[in-house]
């Protein structure tokens, strides 16, 4: 059972089994991970923010660095007018980029691994993006389906097309970050089991492997986060910068 | 000679704007690579997943599957031209 790369994805429950109505509400091992994320990250801003400095400590340089990207990131992509929404895109970046560093621990669960979680998070941007849209808009954020200059024949494809791909964003949001964790974990699992099974003479290629895709996997987890939340930053700019 | 010298100092600027620039350049554009490929394959499972549901609930078995189909592939080409000229532009 351990040799098995799936392994490592399952789901299994920790203490009481829990149920609200007949749905399953027991804790697990992925809210047991969610927890601890949760608890990293306020206790990262607590300590950072415990004594302000205007020299800082390198705990609040971090804090500070954190900030400073993640405003730099929303006013490059979406404007002046998405600052309101910064406490949003801080906290989906932070969060998923705490659980995918976190899976990366031996023994870790990736809560990114499984596509419920992902594809829940992208359909609360994905609504979240449209009602804010709305919101602004009104009926007007409507033409975003429709762009100018198109001639008539064209146009009833136009919209066809321009709301399916609409409706492919959370799909395409929350299959990529959940394909890239599984992926990269499966192989660095697949590699492990190499090792063990070739022994210490022929071991040495899949051990160099193993930690040339670690190093792999560190990148790719920083840039999923970072794509996630860049990415609604964009469809944020198209629900705030309406101009076509 | 202090005409050398300012040209001296700008090259020094140009190189360090550049090197500040350059990770985080590379980053985005990293980022953005990894859209591309996703973003074809989801309009399409997107269409055909509608055009699915719509045969079943009309009972017009191959026809809206088909026409969702086509357009799924061009909506995912249009979310690939549209992210290679995000990427282009920085």
């Amino acid at each position: 059972m351990a040799t098995n790369p799936m392994h490592q994805f399952e789901v299994h429950r920790i203490g009481p089994s829990l149920s609200i109505s007949g749905v399953d509400v027991s804790f697990t091992n992925s809210s047991l991970f969610m927890l601890i994320s949760s608890i990293l990250i306020i206790t990262f801003f607590m300590i950072g923010t415990r004594k302000v400095n205007i020299v800082p400590d390198k705990i609040q340089l971090l804090n500070e660095i954190v900030f400073n990207f993640i405003t730099k990131m929303i006013s490059d992509t979406a404007g002046p007018k998405a600052k309101p929404y910064f406490p949003f895109i801080l906290t989906i970046f932070l969060f998923i980029l705490t659980l995918n560093m976190i899976g990366l621990l031996p023994y870790a669960f990736t809560v990114t691994s499984q596509i419920i979680i992902t594809f829940f998070l992208a359909v609360v941007i994905f609504i979240g993006v449209t009602i804010v849209g709305f919101a602004k808009n009104g009926i007007g954020f409507l033409k975003i389906f429709a762009p100018s200059g198109v001639p008539i024949f064209l146009f009833p494809i136009i919209v066809a097309i321009e709301i399916i791909s609409f409706l492919s964003r959370p799909i395409s949001l929350s299959v990529r970050l959940f394909a890239n964790m599984l992926a990269g974990h499966t192989m660095l699992k697949v590699f492990g089991g190499f090792v063990v099974s070739l022994g210490i003479v022929g071991g040495w290629l899949p051990l160099s492997f193993s930690v040339a895709l670690t190093a792999l996997e560190i990148l790719v987890a920083f840039l999923q986060a970072y794509v996630f939340a860049v990415l609604s930053c964009i469809y944020l700019n198209d629900a705030l910068n309406m101009h076509h | 000679m202090s005409e050398f010298d300012d040209l001296k100092k700008k090259i020094e600027l140009t190189k360090n704007k550049y090197k500040s620039s350059l990770p985080q350049n590379n980053n985005n554009i990293i980022g953005m690579a990894f859209r591309i490929g996703i973003e074809l394959v989801a309009a399409i499972f997107v269409a055909t997943f509608i055009g699915y549901y719509l045969d079943k609930w009309l009972g017009t078995k191959p026809i809206f599957i088909i026409i969702l189909f086509i357009v799924g592939v061009a909506a995912g080409i249009f979310n690939v031209v549209r992210s290679a000229k995000m990427i282009n532009k920085g």
